[in-house]
């Protein structure tokens, strides 16, 4: 799994398939080292998602979206 | 158009109606009202649903006979209405109207609403509406959600506290609308779907907080419900506490009974949680990275260190038979040098012994000889045949006559003793 999670749910539930699979110890080196790399990437992918929401909360009112997109010129 | 009947006078058409329409049963009908307004005579209003309205008049004084409480006819009052229709035909001057003739009218009850209710929740849930919503995917950690709910009311600071509580910060698109009246439904059902359009939101809260069941009457409006169904963004309801039950509970994703527990809905990851076991699971693949390479590589360093080690202890081994062997070497040097002397000594002695035993006699005899020979060269036994010997004066030889004449003093030792003798003269030499 190289690709990029398609969502946080989804990496969660790979990180612990391969923890439970580093937990096993039946993984050899190669895996073992592979797995490794792919949890970290898989972590640094949730940590970030976490990071979008963890920032300070917006609050933003509809009216005013939709206000803005009446405002904003038509494109074309 | 020649077929048709008439043409008729208009004026005896509309009594005509008139008359068709008192001739119709009556009936109840149950509805909000609005637009209510008076007049000496009589009081107007409509009754109103999601789905239509109906004009209705009733005449005040049957109205004061119905001894409502002060003001309960109001706009946004759920009633129920007895009477049928009627037609006001007009007249050269006056304008017809059509209206329902209200010939006895009640606040609507709880087992009314909620008579109404089971049937059309019946109804949702025979054409399966009560399932699309459930079958949606909620994200766990939507970076934004919709909220409906009133601009001012304690439902709102609620929901807040609660996604404060979860560790959330994401962002909350705000759509205000009423939650109580007749205007409710189709001003909530208007904001969900815009909320719906947008596509950064993943999940929508309807909230408002508690009431009776008239209160609560718009979010069991039929219109809005099924918009609800149909949507496909995963709508998380909260209206009223936990003992109230509107339509929209049954057809959202989730129905809950409190703003606080619609944020845990809106948003089921706990982040302050996930952060934590985030770090656990870091932790834990930093240890398995670690522990794979370094038990490993402590292993291989074994296994490395493993032929030196064995060439170290067969080495020390070695060296140990080399100081056994030579202690055993110089042990057995030194025994075979003492058994081959001893060999030797007893060779020898037996050698000896072989020879002692045939020479004896003959040694013997040959030694005699020699005794002999030597005793008969003795000088005592020249003394003894006259000869004397001179000496000095430490008793030394003198061998020559010139020794004895310088001597002066000589002495003679004869067989059996020395005398002293004066030597006189000088050498007489022999001629």
């Amino acid at each position: 799994m190289n690709e990029r999670p398609e969502s946080y749910e989804a990496a969660v539930e790979r990180l612990e398939e391969i923890i439970d699979r580093l937990d096993s110890g039946q993984a050899g080196l190669r895996e073992t080292l592979d797995l490794c790399k792919e949890g970290k990437t898989l972590v640094t992918f949730c940590a970030a998602e976490l990071d979008e929401v963890g920032e300070g909360l917006k609050e933003l009112q509809l009216d005013d979206l939709a206000a803005k997109l009446d405002a904003a010129p038509e494109v074309g | 158009m020649r077929r048709l009947p008439g043409p008729f006078p208009v004026g005896r058409y509309a009594k005509t109606l008139r008359d068709e329409l008192r001739k119709r049963a009556r009936v109840l009908l149950i509805g909000e009202v609005t637009n209510l307004r008076h007049s000496p005579k009589q009081s107007y209003f409509e009754i109103r649903d999601g789905e239509g309205a109906v004009p209705c008049t009733i005449w005040a004084d049957e109205l004061a006979r119905l001894r409502l409480p002060e003001g309960a006819l109001r706009d946004g009052a759920e009633v129920i209405v007895a009477g049928g229709p009627d037609y006001f035909p007009g007249s050269s001057t006056s304008s017809p109207d059509f209206s329902f003739r209200v010939t006895h009218l009640r606040l609507a009850g709880e087992g009314d609403l909620i008579a109404r209710l089971e049937a059309l929740r019946k109804q949702l849930r025979s054409e399966g509406l009560f399932e699309l919503q459930k079958q949606l995917r909620r994200p766990r950690l939507p970076r934004t959600i919709g909220v409906v709910t009133a601009e001012s009311g304690a439902a709102r600071r609620d929901l807040l506290a609660g996604l404060a509580r979860r560790g959330w910060e994401g962002t909350v698109i705000w759509a205000f609308a009423p939650v109580q009246d007749r205007r409710a439904a189709p001003a909530i059902a208007m904001a969900i779907q815009d909320l719906a359009a947008r596509p950064e939101v993943e999940a929508i809260v309807v909230t408002r907080g508690g009431g009776s069941l008239a209160d609560l009457w718009a979010f069991c409006d039929e219109t809005l419900c099924r918009t609800v169904a149909m949507l496909r963004v995963p709508v998380v309801s909260a209206v009223g506490h936990e003992r109230d039950s509107t339509l929209i509970d049954d057809v959202a994703a989730v129905a809950c009974s409190t703003p606080t527990h619609a944020a845990e809905a809106a948003v089921p990851l706990d982040c302050l949680a996930a952060r934590q076991s985030l770090e656990r699971c870091a932790l834990a693949l930093r240890r398995a990275g670690e522990g794979a390479i370094g038990s490993r590589s402590r292993h291989l360093g074994a296994l490395a260190r493993g032929p030196a080690r064995a060439l170290q202890r067969e080495r020390g081994k070695l060296n140990q038979k080399i100081r056994e062997i030579r202690a055993s070497s110089e042990r057995g040097v030194a025994d075979r040098a003492a058994s081959q002397r001893r060999i030797g000594t007893v060779v020898l002695e037996r050698a000896r012994r072989r020879a002692a035993g045939a020479d004896m006699e003959k040694r013997r005899e040959s030694l005699h000889r020699v005794a002999v020979t030597l005793r008969a060269h003795e000088p005592e036994r020249t003394l003894e045949r006259g000869y004397a010997l001179v000496e000095g004066g430490t008793a030394e030889p003198v061998t020559s006559a010139a020794a004895a004449a310088a001597a002066g003093e000589v002495k003679l030792r004869f067989a059996d003793g020395r005398v002293r003798a004066r030597t006189e003269g000088d050498v007489e030499r022999e001629t």
